[in-house]
């Protein structure tokens, strides 16, 4: 575990559950599998040891332990894998909070490359295949090592060159096992990830593109470079077929070995006598040694199995710790010490004028401003228009008004500078619409409370009407309609509907809309922003609306561009 | 679930090679089991005959041979299963991808082309697990399980029948125990599905979440969202772990109950040890592919489940192959190119329509349309969004079926391959892995370097270098930089092969007004050179450039 960094280990201490969790399941599992070396060696005692005859009465109970080592196998092992999944479960609340903890104060700018919305999936993901840690590395390795040294200690006991032979063996089995397929692993990934990777690029730009291909007539080339690349993956991955197997060949190699070795000291130690708990050894004693390696080892094989779980639950470790800075860096607001109100919490929001000069901000990770030299005011009653090339930094500034940027200059709100205010505060009185609104999976009505929980179903009803959802909430069933993962359900045109309705539950004094017509198709996005403006207005507000699109006269007060950088 | 699909043999001949291969090594692998447990059996009744070492050593030597012997063929099965599964999933995305070429772009866009890709390269990757862990112990269970029994039998009779009367309990078990996971499952199914998200939805809108303030709330949601979760998936557990009970108590109760019988009989001197060993050895090698078989039940689901999908789109016949035209002098249009080519602007004569119809599915989108498009002119086709403008692009094209008559200059042309005729540039950019100029210069035979920066000057896209290196899908370039590399791209066949026609559908939809100037005065330098230029907008400085506007009406369905 030495490449492993303290900022993953910090993760991975999240993944593991307490062990008061932890321990029922890795006791049960620890039974099951004694039970089932057990349940060979009482077996073939048994056999032995009637083929000499005895009165039934010395076998009574060697046939009791046979039946009951059968059954509680099987029920240790069922209770072990309900119990440790309920731990791993338990624990998995407690490690999405943990990380959810620390993702709070940068979300969203200060996550890496957070524009990318796969990222946030991956991230998730890694996070809950971080469970394979107790339950596909920790259990079967600990289950497996107590399970083969309690063995290991009972041939011993036995005859002690066979418990050596066994260690050995195990030992061997246990090193090549793990360390042999993990290099060739490794040296076949170094080789067939970059084929996979093209391979996939390739795929998808032929299917995502196959209208341009097709009327260009391009499609035959790519397809032959396509089969070309699949021919390149192909002999790489038939080259390296010949490490695959190998860690079960040596698993089973071993436990061949000890089995040898065991009789090959075993019989002549028959006659010498030798073992440790009684001076003669009995033939039944010696197929105890000879056979409960088998045993040992199908338990033993969980062990090459968990060390590649590891590999992977490291890699989603370590995606996890890169994501989730260890710090708050420095482009990313924190509230000062003693912030300064604007509004005392029980009092309603009144009037704002929000008045920026030569505003500057920068994303982390960056070196040059995204942003710079803005300086804008925005009174109760504005409608601004803010125009620009892409690139020119409009939705940094959007990022910045509502703290998720610290920035430079002059950020000024009733006069108040922005820093000196708590974000919350900030954020209480500057709303932002964003590009891509995000919609829980959930109903109408759920997306739109969160703004404000207070709300009736007709003041709701009455906002939607406002934004130009009414016919539509109605068509879809009302307030109870879901919007799908992600707002599936909805179009872009409609999904920024409901984010401005929310935005207009909310209140807020001042309100950015960024960019609403990204992901509308051009035909309705002139339509949009009309309604947008239009529902916006107010004597008591002052909007920001941040567009390409062109934007009609009468609908803004004022303009500003952006110059291209 | 069938455990093996015959679509699959039919579709990857390197499956049947690799379950004939796979067949001889598990056959080889079952005697080797044999002789391992004879040769112990025999080493262990020297033994308890009081042999000494040296006579038991040849006995042991075999032994030896046999350990060896049995990692070897392991390890070949897994390497056969390996090279198998690299064959198989090379051969099936072959056959898809040639597939999605004869289906043509309109079919391949209602699949989903993300997702249709995501199941040709990592999605087939499931298929490795199904190769390498379930199809060989299903072999085995075929192949092994039934040898063995035969020897049992044919060794002690008694315990013969008892695994004869055990194995097939299990699989009747594990049919009862998986109907009612099932049926568990089906009632947990959706508040399971919106779980599982619930965590994802709570981070990915983390921003819209603290600009509502509502941030702290959510330590709450997200515990008891898992709370329920773990609830939930314990129930389903709780069966579904059943089934891995029943495969086990029934291997370990049968080793039980023949060790007790064998015991017994031992005792009473009716059985040999030699016997009673050799069965005891034996008789859990013929459980241990059927448990494996059980055990690797989600590998097999997995990768079973990403063949199906790709088996779908193979076996999918239900569109024809796109007809291309219906016209009775189609066959007249394919020659067109050649003679017109190099008298653009005197001999190319106006793109008309008659009677065009275009029906998607069942619906027809567009009905007996009738339109000229004269050449030297820039028309602009508008009409509200949904009432079919892409879809006649597409007709145009030949990616969906029409009926009905297509001439440009009085002569027929065809829509479909080749279409030496049209040059095009689609709503999306559409652009590939590489240089720009490669982008630009797609499908041509040779670039001009110098055509490529006039191109892209007409596209209003002079500051894009040709030069610029683009990653996957043209990432790199700002959404109206790619859009006006796109349209570049018909630009230059346009200019290089001397096309007659123009479209481009949308092409200024994220430009800036400049950006857009710059495109349209571009365009009209390609209609004065005598082509048809017609541009699919809506944008007003698009309808006032235009020469000639034609609105496409909205079908009244009676």
């Amino acid at each position: 575990m030495s490449d492993v960094t303290t900022a993953s280990r910090d993760v991975l201490r999240l993944a593991q559950p307490r062990p008061r969790w932890f321990a029922p399941g890795l006791l049960a599992g620890i039974g099951s599998a004694v039970m089932a070396v057990a349940l060979l060696a009482c077996s073939a005692w048994l056999i032995t040891r009637a083929a000499e005859m005895p009165s039934l009465a010395f076998l009574g109970l060697a046939v009791v332990g046979v039946r009951a080592f059968a059954i509680f196998r099987s029920v240790l092992r069922y209770l072990e894998r309900l119990t440790s999944h309920d731990a791993a479960f338990r624990q998995l609340a407690e490690l999405r909070l943990g990380i959810f903890r620390r993702i709070v104060p940068v979300a969203p700018a200060g996550l890496a490359s957070t524009g990318r919305g796969d990222l946030l999936t991956r991230l998730v993901r890694d996070v809950d295949d971080l469970q394979d840690l107790p339950l596909r590395v920790l259990q079967p390795l600990l289950v497996a090592g107590v399970t083969a040294a309690l063995s290991v200690i009972g041939i011993w006991l036995i005859l002690p060159l066979a418990g050596l032979t066994l260690l050995v063996c195990l030992l061997l089995a246990g090193v090549l096992g793990t360390v042999l397929p993990r290099s060739l692993a490794a040296r076949a990934d170094r080789e067939l990830a970059p084929l996979r990777g093209a391979l996939a690029d390739e795929v998808l730009e032929i299917a995502l593109n196959l209208d341009v291909l097709t009327a260009f007539d391009a499609l035959s080339p790519r397809l032959a470079q396509l089969a070309r690349t699949d021919e390149r993956l192909r002999r790489a991955t038939l080259r390296r077929s010949a490490g695959v197997g190998v860690q079960s060949a040596v698993v089973a190699l071993f436990a061949g070995a000890a089995t040898l070795g065991a009789l090959y000291f075993g019989i002549p130690a028959l006659e010498r006598g030798g073992g440790l708990l009684s001076p003669d050894l009995l033939v039944p004693t010696l197929v105890v040694a000879v056979l409960v390696p088998m045993a040992v080892f199908e338990v033993f094989g969980m062990i090459p199995l968990a060390a590649g779980a590891w590999r992977q639950v490291r890699v989603s470790a370590r995606r996890v710790a890169d994501v989730v800075p260890q710090a708050v860096p420095a482009e990313i607001p924190v509230d000062v010490v003693n912030p300064q109100e604007l509004f005392s919490p029980d009092q309603a929001l009144g009037p704002v004028v929000l008045e920026l000069t030569d505003l500057g901000a920068r994303w982390p990770g960056q070196v040059d401003a995204a942003v710079a030299g803005v300086s804008l005011r925005l009174a109760p009653g504005d409608r601004v228009h803010l125009a620009g090339p892409s690139g020119a930094g409009k939705t940094t500034l959007a990022q910045t008004l509502v703290r998720f940027l610290n920035y430079t200059g002059s950020y000024r709100l009733n006069g108040v500078e922005a820093r000196l205010l708590a974000q919350d505060e900030v954020r209480r009185v500057v709303g932002l619409c964003e590009q891509r609104p995000w919609l829980f999976d959930d109903s109408i009505r759920q997306n739109l409370l969160f703004a404000r929980d207070t709300a009736t179903d007709a003041e709701l009803e009455a906002v939607l009407a406002r934004v130009g959802l009414a016919v539509w909430a109605a068509q879809r069933g009302g307030l109870e309609a879901r919007v799908g993962e992600r707002g599936a359900l909805v179009s872009g045109g409609q999904a920024q509907r409901i984010a401005l309705a929310r935005a207009l539950l909310a209140d807020f004094p001042v309100l950015i809309v960024d960019e609403p017509t990204a992901n509308v198709d051009s035909a309705g996005a002139d339509a949009l922003v009309r309604d947008i403006l239009t529902a916006a207005a107010d004597a008591h507000r002052a909007v920001l609306l941040i567009s390409h699109t062109p934007v009609p006269d009468e609908l803004v007060t004022a303009r500003v561009t952006l110059p291209g950088r | 679930m069938r455990p093996l699909d015959p679509r699959l043999l039919r579709y990857a001949h390197a499956a049947r090679q690799f379950l004939l291969i796979g067949a001889l090594l598990g056959f080889a692998q079952t005697l080797v089991v044999i002789a391992f447990a004879w040769l112990l059996t025999r080493a262990i009744t020297l033994t308890v005959a009081g042999e000494p070492l040296s006579t038991i050593m040849p006995t042991l030597a075999a032994l030896a041979g046999v350990v060896v012997l049995r990692s070897v063929l392991i390890w070949l099965l897994e390497v056969a299963a390996n090279r198998g599964a690299a064959q198989v999933k090379s051969q099936l995305r072959a056959r898809v991808m040639t597939k999605l070429a004869e289906r043509g772009p309109d079919w391949v866009a209602s699949q989903q082309s993300a997702r249709l890709s995501t199941v040709v390269t990592t999605g087939l990757d499931a298929l490795d697990n199904y190769f390498a862990r379930y199809l060989p112990q299903l072999l085995l269970t075929m192949i092994a399980t039934p040898i063995l029994i035969a020897v049992v039998l044919w060794q002690d009779l008694a315990s013969g029948l008892t695994v004869i009367i055990v194995i097939p309990l299990i699989p009747v078990f594990m049919i009862l125990i998986g109907k009612v996971t099932q049926s568990v499952q089906q009632e947990q199914w959706q508040a399971l599905q919106r779980l599982s998200t619930g965590f994802l939805d709570v981070v990915g809108g983390l921003g819209t979440l603290k600009i509502y303030g509502r941030e702290r709330r959510q330590f709450d949601r997200i515990r008891s969202i898992t709370e329920e979760y773990r609830t939930r998936t314990m129930k389903v557990l709780r069966v579904s772990f059943l089934s891995g009970f029943v495969l086990e108590l029934a291997a370990s109760l049968s080793v039980a109950l023949l060790a007790v019988s064998i015991g017994l009989r031992l005792i009473d001197g009716a059985l040999l040890l030699g016997v009673g060993l050799f069965v005891l050895l034996l008789a859990p090698e013929a459980f241990l592919p059927l448990r494996q078989v059980g055990a690797q039940f989600h590998a097999a689901a997995d990768g079973l489940a990403a063949a199906e999908e790709l088996f779908t789109i193979l076996d999918d016949d239900s569109i024809a192959t796109v007809a291309t035209v219906s016209t009775a002098d189609a066959a007249a249009g394919a020659g067109l190119a050649a003679p017109h080519a190099g008298q653009l602007g005197q001999a190319a004569g106006a793109l008309r329509l008659a009677g065009v119809t275009v029906r998607r599915g069942d619906s027809v989108v567009i009905h007996q349309l009738h339109a000229d498009f004269a050449p030297g002119q820039l028309s602009v086709l508008r009409g509200v969004s949904g009432v079919g403008k892409s879809t006649l692009v597409a007709a145009l094209l030949g990616f969906v079926p029409y009926t009905g008559a297509l001439t440009l200059g009085g002569v027929a042309v065809t829509a479909g391959a080749p279409r030496p005729w049209l040059a095009w540039a689609g709503q999306r950019p559409g652009l590939f892995r590489g240089t720009v100029a490669e982008n630009v210069a797609l499908g041509a035979a040779s670039a001009e370097p110098g055509l490529i920066v006039q191109a892209l000057d007409w596209a209003g896209a002079a500051e894009v270098l040709p030069s610029n290196v683009l990653g996957v899908n043209g990432d790199g370039l700002s959404g109206g930089q790619a859009q006006r590399v796109g349209a570049a791209r018909a630009i230059y066949r346009a200019l290089a092969t001397e096309c007659h026609v123009l479209i481009l559908d949308e092409p200024s939809s994220a430009l800036d007004s400049d950006a857009e100037a710059g495109l349209l005065a571009g365009l009209r330098h390609l209609a004065d050179q005598g082509r048809v230029v017609i541009v699919v907008s809506h944008r007003p400085a698009v309808v006032a450039a235009a020469d000639h506007v034609i609105e496409l009406q909205e079908l009244i369905h009676v």
